[in-house]
């Protein structure tokens, strides 16, 4: 049988890895998963590739604003659709919908931060904005250009007041397939 | 090895490794519970730090595997010949020409790169183990940040002995949040995993936990004001074969002689500094 997609899920899901690996440790820093993303098919491949690399039926997601994405997941990675309060992964496919997604990821609990929800998050190329960061992963404070929603997801982050170690961690991935990080400990510091 | 998925490892258990990974690198120190899998190696013998090597390697990276600091060792040569056989993907002794670096009880003596990653074989994860023997009580004691019982430990060292007695395993605190086990690293390694450019992960595979430092991240041994954290000295000591004296020296018995000597725990390290 044929699949429609040509996405290994061995390499082509070890590179997006390694990506989203160097991504989470150097918070801020753009990378590529298009090589990757191009393999796929359907509404969102970019978010797609992030789905094939990390979920499967061990885990939990949810979509904002996609249905054809969210029945792609289930196909393709077997993870289990979830509410969106209760998701291990929670996919946002539009700005409009980021403050409803910050409402309502789980936090993980201070005996437990790695039960705590992960947003990835869709971007708009262009319309960068300039963001000065701080955190483990950066050497003393880096300003870097990046899509007008991290800074809107920022302060809707900041708005939570979560307790440390408790917290969410970001992946951004743009209609171009660039990708970038900000873990919950990462903060910005306005310009 | 045909039969086997690349990288020994089937895809559902390297992406639950690799989900974890990215949890540890989120919250530095922290350890995060995974499913520990069965390996054609014993537990104990590097089983954590197996499994995430397998978990991060692909066609383009390069390893480099030690055990102790030497290249040589059984453990170390197993390790790779293992690694090489399910991936096929090239081994170096050079520190400079790895991308990921497999190690048991040391760290390198060149300082790493961004581009490279440690991955450190764990054999006890949890600091608080020696203050108190249940997982239960540690995990709460972690959540709470409820450290007292490590602090007397260290002041009763003091005390009794004049000074702090922990030799390898030293505990550091990451990000001003975890105390955390750096590995059975000596106390020499520690103050590399400070503000480092690169990302350590630790794996503990009989423990089934994973943990990290991402770069950049402040770790400090601990210490008190007054009893600042000291490191071993090997003053007036140097490397039998390349003369170095700033590296971490291995002490040699002659039985026969009864002379004690001292070389590089580094061996890739000491063999380039004889060849320049």
């Amino acid at each position: 049988m044929k699949p429609l997609y040509t996405f290994d899920e061995t390499f082509d899901s070890q590179k997006i890895f390694r990506t989203l690996l160097e991504a989470m440790s150097n918070p801020g820093r753009k990378l590529s998963l298009a090589s990757g993303a191009e393999k796929l098919y359907g509404a969102c491949p970019q978010l797609l590739a992030a789905a094939m690399t990390l979920l499967d039926s061990k885990v939990s997601f949810h979509v904002y604003g996609s249905p054809e994405l969210e029945e792609q997941i289930v196909l393709l990675t077997h993870a289990e659709k979830e509410e969106a309060q209760k998701a291990d992964y929670l996919f946002v496919t539009g700005a409009s919908f980021l403050e409803e997604a910050f409402r309502d990821a789980k936090p993980g609990t201070l005996a437990d931060p790695h039960l705590s929800a992960t947003l990835v998050i869709l971007c708009e190329d262009g319309n960068e904005e300039e963001l000065v960061l701080e955190g483990p992963g950066i050497k003393g404070k880096e300003t870097v250009s990046l899509p007008a929603e991290a800074k809107k997801t920022l302060q809707l982050r900041e708005a939570r007041c979560y307790e440390y170690p408790a917290g969410v961690d970001m992946i951004y991935i743009t209609e171009s397939g660039q990708v970038f990080c900000i873990p919950r400990l990462v903060k910005r510091e306005d310009v | 090895m045909d039969r086997y998925n690349y990288a020994f490892l089937d895809e559902n258990s390297k992406r639950e490794i690799r989900r974890s990974v990215l949890k540890a690198v989120a919250v530095p120190g922290y350890q995060v519970p995974f499913g520990s899998r069965e390996l054609p190696i014993g537990r104990g013998w590097g089983t954590g730090g197996i499994q995430l090597t397998l978990s991060l390697i692909g066609p383009e990276d390069t390893l480099k595997v030690i055990d102790q600091g030497s290249d040589e060792s059984v453990n170390a040569v197993n390790i790779k010949k293992f690694v090489k056989m399910c991936t096929d993907v090239p081994c170096t002794t050079r520190t400079q020409e790895a991308t990921i670096i497999q190690t048991r009880h040391r760290v390198p003596e060149i300082p790493l790169k961004n581009n490279q990653i440690l991955v450190l074989q764990v054999p006890l994860p949890e600091p608080l183990r020696v203050v108190e023997a249940r997982e239960e009580v540690t995990k709460k004691m972690h959540a709470e940040q409820d450290y007292a019982p490590i602090w007397l430990q260290l002041y009763e060292s003091l005390v009794k002995y004049k000074k702090v007695t922990i030799g390898t395993e030293y505990p550091c605190m990451a990000e001003n949040r975890y105390i955390m086990n750096p590995s059975p690293i000596p106390k020499f390694d520690n103050p590399k995993l400070h503000e480092a450019e690169c990302l350590y992960l630790f794996g503990a595979g009989r423990e089934k936990k994973i943990y990290a430092i991402p770069p950049h991240t402040r770790v400090v041994s601990l210490a008190f004001d007054d009893v600042p954290f000291e490191k071993e000295s090997f003053k007036g000591k140097c490397c039998r074969l390349c003369g170095s004296t700033d590296t971490y020296l291995d002490e040699i018995f002659d039985s026969a002689t009864g002379e004690k000597y001292y070389q590089c725990s580094d061996t890739s390290y000491c063999r380039e500094v004889r060849s320049k």
